[in-house]
């Protein structure tokens, strides 16, 4: 597994599951980036309530989230979310769609949730971009979303661009030095012939870039990096190509992070193997004991003690 | 950030249970099986694979590390070329660390979905389990995963406390008596005080597949098994062995009932072939009870173990500190798919008591004095939670607010090192 899924697995088999057959539930669970969801069935076993909580849903209400969530899901949407939770969603497992494709479709979409909440402000600037493109000038407001406590994600369109930085904090010093190696490589992958058309990566560390330099209570301090995503018009072109590079841009930080984790790992590997060989060479150098008995002339033999 | 809930992982032989805490169920029960690119005996022998040439990054080395599937993904990929499945835990003990690091890897960011730098873990481990890999363990989750706390508890203990769930138990006890059956071995374990009792500890070699095995043998030996096709018959004896089982008090008047009464006692199960659906239907008859009884009569089925279970768990009792054998007979917790047997309880129950009795009655005649015991109490606890036992004991301790306090943090890890996973504080218990 290299990219991570859009989509959450817990809604996705928890939805097939009760598809087939209804049974009461009240589960908790959690996504990246401090989301956390709740399913239950308060009133009958065959109505699902499925609410979000999302860490910076103030935010993105203001780009418009409420409006990607209810073309989403329509009537799905609760006026009212449960408590606790910023929205809300009820499954009416007697009203979905019939088995099949189509089915799929519908609980794919629903696993879905998460990233189409993030999915607002990207939307609302490559629109902006369309906007200003015709002015030929011109740049949009810059839209930052605080998704965790210390990081955020910052947007801004620009006529014949949208540009997205992601503050990223490493709390270990291994973390940040393998953090280090892999936004580097980003930057000179991108020298591959192949993947010439890849959006440009530029990573800074403990310097902001100029975009967002003005912005106010920015952390000065050496585990912070700056890493940003240059999105032109063709990596948003069509609807398909726009939803593939949300898809994965919302995702780059546990990308980020699950593959310093997957380096670890296979590093760790590594040593666990050398460590085996190299035993194998120390205990080759073990030297026999000598152990042959030696008996006087009665043939009585000596102790040594 | 620090309040998203704790992450249970019971990781078991044949099945992992991993979940969140405070939910009854666990979110993904998956078997314990990783499929890697080569095959598994190969790649250990030459190790992982190594940088071929300088370059950037991505053609340095390949990503054969990343291309590998966990859980029901793994077997179904088992038979795709150049695939190979492992089950990087033996005996309940973890055998090959490479993988089943890799295996913790595609669990949390795959299917949980969770950062595990947010959340707290709950793992557990079998009883006697050398506190080197105790200390392993702790080593990969504070250091590869950097996660925010670990508690490590021993699955018998974890068991007890599922058994809270009861509204037959009133005391919050941490002391008792653990059957655990699950798919290959039967362990007895009796604790106390929430330390388990190492000495005392018995294995049983007769386990849910060897009930299905037995339930397959009879049903060959009717001659029903001729319907269904060979590649389905293991399955077949399976869904018998879950869905039509119960545990009798009296052998002899059972089969008598179904002598008598054959139309009311003989259930049918219906079956498809798994590959060109033709219909077949079989009789389910005798091996309703007699497969459950093997744990109580095991010369029906094996001829190289004979004790049954009961006198297994008295005589594992006797073997523990005298002060403790009363909490011991007290308290008899079921654990394990392979207790889920209807009226599996009210038969050990039934069984112990007669052997207590006995030993009672026998030291007071040769002891001679007039003088005579008040008897020893035994009970038996079965209840709703008992098939994911393990995972629901942690997932309702991990919930409580001094979890955190007995939990080792990161800090703490860091201050100390690996060390610092040899020894945790047990708690739960209400005293």
């Amino acid at each position: 597994m290299i990219l991570l899924e859009p989509h959450n697995y817990i809604i996705q088999t928890t939805l097939v599951d009760k598809f087939s057959k209804p049974t009461s539930l009240d589960v908790q669970f959690v996504d990246f980036d401090g989301v956390r969801f709740h399913l239950s069935t308060p009133e009958r076993k065959t109505a699902l309530l499925l609410s979000m909580h999302i860490h910076c849903w103030d935010e993105l209400v203001r780009y418009g989230a409420l409006d990607v969530i209810r073309r989403e899901y329509g009537s799905l949407v609760q006026a009212q979310p449960e408590p606790e939770y910023n929205v809300s969603l009820v499954i009416d497992l007697d009203t979905a769609p019939p088995e099949g494709e189509q089915r799929d479709s519908f609980i794919h979409s629903i696993a879905l949730m998460k990233r189409n909440a993030l999915a607002a402000p990207f939307e609302l600037a490559f629109k902006k971009q369309k906007e200003l493109e015709t002015s030929a000038s011109g740049q949009g407001d810059l839209m930052a979303i605080h998704y965790r406590n210390e990081e955020a994600i910052y947007i801004q369109a620009a006529h014949d661009r949208v540009t997205v930085i992601f503050s990223t904090v490493f709390r270990e010093e291994t973390d940040r030095i393998f953090g280090r190696v892999f936004l580097q490589e980003f930057v000179d992958a991108r020298r591959l012939p192949q993947i010439q058309n890849a959006p440009q990566v530029l990573f800074t560390n403990r310097e902001p870039p100029l975009e967002i330099r003005q912005v106010p209570g920015l952390k000065d301090s050496e585990d912070v990096g700056y890493v940003t995503f240059v999105l032109f018009p063709r990596h948003f072109a069509n609807l398909n190509v726009a939803a593939g590079t949300i898809s994965h841009i919302e995702l780059f930080r546990d990308y980020l992070h699950y593959h310093i984790k997957c380096s670890k790992a296979y590093m760790q590997s590594r040593m666990r193997h050398r460590v085996s060989e190299f035993q194998k060479v120390l205990n080759r150098a073990k030297t026999e004991a000598a152990s042959s008995e030696r008996k006087t002339v009665t043939g009585r033999t000596l102790q040594t003690r | 950030m620090s309040l998203l809930a704790p992450i249970i992982c019971d990781n078991g032989t044949g099945y992992s249970k991993v979940g969140f805490a405070g939910n009854s169920d666990p979110s993904f029960v998956f078997p314990t099986a990783i499929a890697t690119r080569g095959s598994a005996a190969q790649s250990s022998r030459s190790g992982p694979a190594v940088p071929a040439k300088p370059g950037n990054l991505a053609s340095k080395r390949g990503v054969e590390d990343l291309d590998f599937f966990i859980g029901d993904e793994a077997l179904a990929n088992a038979k795709t070329p150049g695939y190979g499945v492992s089950y990087p835990i033996r005996h309940g003990q973890i055998d090959n660390w490479d993988y089943m690091e890799r295996y913790w890897e595609q669990t949390i960011f795959k299917y949980l979905r969770a950062e595990p730098e947010d959340h707290y873990f709950l793992l557990t481990e079998p009883p006697l389990n050398p506190p080197e890999n105790r200390e392993q363990t702790a080593e990969i989750f504070f250091e590869s995963f950097n996660i925010q706390g670990l508690y490590i508890a021993v699955q018998a203990v974890l068991a007890l406390a599922a058994s809270w769930s009861s509204n037959r138990v009133t005391d919050r006890t941490l002391t008792g008596t653990v059957i655990d059956s699950g798919d290959g071995v039967t362990h007895v374990i009796p604790c106390a005080e929430g330390y388990v009792i190492g000495s005392a500890i018995k294995h049983i070699p007769i386990a849910g597949r060897d009930i299905t095995q037995f339930v397959l043998n009879l049903m060959r030996e009717r001659g029903e098994m001729s319907q269904v096709p060979p590649e389905d018959q293991l399955k077949v004896a399976g869904k018998v062995k879950e869905n039509y089982t119960y545990v009798c008090q009296d052998i002899v008047k059972e089969f008598r009932k179904y002598d008598v009464e054959p139309y009311k006692y003989f259930e049918r199960f219906d079956g498809e072939h798994s590959v060109t659906g033709r219909k077949y239907s079989v009789d389910v008859g005798y091996e309703r009870f007699l497969a459950p009884e093997i744990f109580f009569n095991p010369e029906i089925y094996s001829s190289d173990f004979l004790t049954p279970l009961p006198e297994i768990v008295d005589s594992t009792i006797q073997a523990s500190p005298i002060d403790v054998r009363r909490g011991l007979y007290k308290n008899i917790v079921l654990s394990g798919g392979s207790t889920m047997f209807q009226h599996f309880d009210q038969r050990l129950k039934r069984d112990l008591k007669q052997l207590v009795g006995r030993r009672l009655e026998a030291s007071a005649i040769s002891s001679g004095s007039a003088q005579k015991s008040s008897g020893v109490e035994v009970d038996v606890i079965s209840h709703k939670r008992q098939r994911y036992a393990v995972w629901f004991g942690g997932s309702l301790l991990a919930s409580l607010p001094e979890f955190y306090s007995s939990c080792h943090t990161k800090a703490q890890y860091d201050e100390i090192g690996p060390s610092i996973g040899r020894r945790y504080k047990i708690f739960g218990s209400a005293t």
